[in-house]
């Protein structure tokens, strides 16, 4: 195999994905990669003529029949290979409507058979065991967030999957150290994990970051849609606190979806209404306003990969506190280029309050800078492109 | 006296308090009536009469027109007047035809009964059920729950405001919650009952060795797994006494949504090895898990009461309750347990510590007050009587 000459499956099961996946698609197509893309069309999209679309009808006909397309090509090719993946997505399928679906997602990946399989979420290796069984490409997984950190150790059969197939995976990406450290513990083998972190937008990275605090109603800002991980309940027990200490401030949370009654029970109980707003999310450009409209950006969360809100703030020159969780001490040190507290400490992050609040406008702007900096040199867009590159060239090789 | 009482369940194993007040009130010569909506499908014996709602089939829309069609036609042909009366009084209140036809279906096992008075086991059960009453020409009473004040109304602003009108009498379990209620509009001038959760005392038996702690120190809470327990508080707490070199073994029996939250935050807390999930288990099992255990731990963020602080104390353990205003009333501070200050690790593992440093002696006079406590104000007669009364009066 020639170094340019081969395919990588970046398959994360929906077309388009998340920002993260969109943006490594992108760069790697950049690179002249040829891409493959499996899975559930959502939308149009276009990507450049290096990426393909290999997707699954979801309607029952047309998946039927593209069902059956994708076994007649599989027969001719392995029929053995086929024989073997009837029998194992059929012990693991009740219903024939799972079974046909189970069918639909796995064979075109067989048929195709890239080079380089890329699963980006740890817990297909789960649900299409088959694709480690079958496949004979090089598999990639990358290790992000929830997946290592916390749904394994209450799913003891997602621990177990996890158990049996690190061991045979070819790379591991992931998101920072502390989930490296993680994934460990299910038998990932060291030297197959790469650390990549995410990255900013290039745009983000213009402008002063001379931050002004003094004089003014401090404006705090959480970002992230509503999950117990992402720790609101700490958030809303830190502003009681300040409300209680007389500083004069105002909350925004930004998250999607319904508020949890946990949310609007602590918001009442500690008469927050004035003090507290909540925006049902934000398009990007209006989130990054509001974001430079902010005095500091909180993180109360109990467990993350790496928050990319908390990039982007450090980014644009808004200071930060964050809870130490996940990779967060990866990209925060306390005092430096901003603050990094316990997690599960409402107390600790009031105190960071003041202590922001006590800084000059000279102490500020050189926290400010260093997390720009940190920003620049290690989370920057074309930094992850090259990494990522190097990554998928070196497991073609290998 | 004919007493209809509407209930979301037929009580079960754990909910003791709907079971003694339905036995208690047959013994005090009154004929009870269960109305419910669930259980339908196990149908278990009682020695009291039980009717069941037609039911609601989310999804099937055939299914459910046919069904609530012949519902409407069957309760009309039984009781033409009350059905007309029904949909007068809801047309009053601003319903619209289709939804006073939707409140006579989901009266339909009520509509055909002569009852003296009509009583609601939750504020919540009485949704859409407002207007029954006054119908078939009863009185109307409800009981408070946790739930109903503390955390239906933030979602459902002005859900009562209806039910406060056609009420003439309330039951709370504790003082706040009624206060609480007043809050949320509930006429200062409705007189109210405060008839707080009872236990059988004979079931929850004084410990021999109470006051004796085990090594490592053993610690329990019963209760669902949901956020208004935080549990996460006591994990925190624990993780304070763990730093601190005290030995514990922390035991939570009850199930729930949030398991993979509390089971991640001992994770976290590096207390895998000190905190054990019991999952949901019998009422016999909960009593000898209790038995064998040295502290019971509440860190609810709020409660109506709490019965099973009430058998902890009944049992002789020693109880660290937050300040959530129903466990207030539940314990009294530094006399039959101790209040720590809610959400705060930091409190509760203060209170901990002074418990697990005492000495055996202390320990036995507070468990002693605290059963003599129990047995002066929350056993099951005086539960009875106060009960009767409420209903008679």
């Amino acid at each position: 195999m020639s170094r340019m000459n081969y395919t990588v499956a970046i398959y994360s099961g929906n077309i388009p994905s998340t920002t993260f996946i969109e943006n490594l698609i992108e760069g790697m197509s950049e690179k002249g990669l040829r891409i493959l893309l499996f899975g559930k069309k959502l939308k149009d999209v276009s990507y450049k003529e290096n990426v393909e679309i290999i997707a699954t009808p979801q309607s029952e006909l047309p998946l039927i029949l593209f069902v059956i397309k994708e076994a007649g090509k599989l027969y001719f090719k392995n029929r053995n290979k086929l024989s073997k993946l009837l029998t194992s997505v059929k012990a693991r399928n009740k219903s024939f409507r799972y079974f046909v679906k189970d069918l639909g997602a796995i064979l075109p990946i067989l048929n195709a058979a890239p080079d380089i399989f890329h699963i980006q979420w740890a817990k297909t290796l789960q649900v299409y065991p088959e694709l480690m069984q079958l496949l004979d490409s090089k598999i990639a997984v990358s290790l992000r967030g929830a997946h290592i950190n916390y749904s394994p150790l209450n799913d003891p059969e997602l621990a177990e999957a996890y158990r049996s197939h690190f061991p045979k995976v070819d790379a591991f990406h992931a998101v920072s150290n502390a989930i490296s450290s993680e994934a460990q513990k299910y038998g990932a083998v060291s030297n197959k994990i790469y650390v990549i972190h995410s990255s900013v937008r290039e745009s983000l990275l213009t402008g002063d970051v001379h931050p002004k605090i003094k004089g003014t109603k401090l404006e705090i800002l959480s970002v992230g849609r509503f999950h117990w991980k992402k720790g609101y309940h700490y958030g809303l027990d830190t502003m009681k606190m300040l409300k209680e200490s007389k500083i004069d401030f105002h909350y925004t949370i930004v998250a999607q979806g319904d508020v949890p009654e946990e949310i609007t029970f602590l918001m009442n109980e500690y008469d927050l209404s004035n003090e507290v707003t909540i925006i049902p999310g934000l398009q990007y450009g209006t989130l990054i306003d509001k974001l430079k409209s902010s005095h500091v950006l909180l993180l109360p969360s109990v467990e993350e990969g790496i928050a990319n809100v908390v990039l982007e703030a450090m980014a644009v020159g808004v200071p930060v506190i964050t809870t130490d969780c996940g990779g967060m001490n990866e990209v925060v040190t306390d005092e430096i280029n901003g603050f990094i507290v316990k997690v599960r400490n409402p107390e600790a992050v009031a105190q960071k309050i003041s202590a922001l609040l006590g800084k000059t406008e000279n102490e500020l702007s050189l926290m400010t800078s260093h997390a720009r900096e940190k920003i620049i040199n290690e989370f920057s867009r074309q930094g992850q492109i090259e990494q990522f590159h190097s990554f998928y060239n070196k497991l073609a090789t290998e | 006296m004919r007493i209809g009482l509407v209930l979301a369940d037929l009580p079960q194993y754990s909910e003791t308090f709907f079971k003694y007040k339905i036995k208690g009130l047959i013994a005090g010569g009154h004929e009870v009536i269960v109305f419910t909506s669930g259980n339908a499908g196990t149908k278990p014996i009682t020695d009291y009469k039980v009717k069941y709602s037609l039911p609601v089939m989310k999804g099937n829309l055939v299914l459910q027109s046919l069904n609530f069609f012949n519902g409407i036609l069957k309760t009309l042909i039984v009781s033409p007047s009350r059905v007309s009366k029904l949909v007068s009084l809801e047309k009053k209140e601003g319903r619209n035809f289709w939804e006073a036809l939707k409140s006579v279906y989901l009266n339909s096992h009520i509509i055909t009964e002569d009852l003296d008075r009509l009583h609601f086991g939750f504020a919540t059960n009485a949704l859409r059920k407002e207007n029954i009453a006054e119908t078939i020409g009863a009185r109307m009473s409800v009981s408070f729950r946790g739930f109903d004040i503390n955390v239906y109304p933030l979602k459902n602003p002005g859900c009562y405001k209806l039910l406060w009108k056609k009420i003439d009498k309330v039951h709370t379990i504790s003082d706040y919650l009624h206060k609480k209620a007043v809050k949320i509009g509930l006429p200062e001038s409705i007189p109210y009952s405060k008839i707080t959760p009872a236990i059988d005392l004979t079931k929850f038996a004084l410990k021999n060795d109470r006051g004796k702690f085990h090594d490592p120190v053993r610690i329990v809470t019963v209760g669902r797994l949901n956020w208004i327990k935080d549990y996460e508080t006591a994990i925190s707490s624990l993780a304070i006494l763990r730093t601190d070199g005290i030995k514990f073994l922390y035991e939570i029996i009850g199930d729930g949504k949030e398991l993979e939250r509390i089971r991640f935050a001992v994770y976290q807390s590096g207390l895998d090895d000190c905190v054990k999930f019991l999952g949901k288990i019998t009422h016999d099992e909960i009593v000898k898990r209790m038995e064998a255990s040295d502290i019971y731990l509440q860190t609810s963020l709020q409660e109506g009461f709490c019965v099973s602080v009430l058998e902890a104390q009944a049992m002789g353990l020693m109880c660290i309750v937050s300040d959530a205003d129903g466990l207030r009333e539940n314990v009294v501070e530094g006399v039959t347990g101790f209040v720590a200050e809610r959400r705060r690790a930091q409190s509760f593992a203060e209170k901990l510590i002074e418990i697990i440093r005492m000495s055996e002696p202390e320990r036995i006079r507070i468990a002693d007050v605290a059963r003599m406590r129990v047995e002066d104000e929350f056993g099951i007669e005086k539960q009875n009587r106060l009960f009767n009364e409420f209903f008679l009066n």
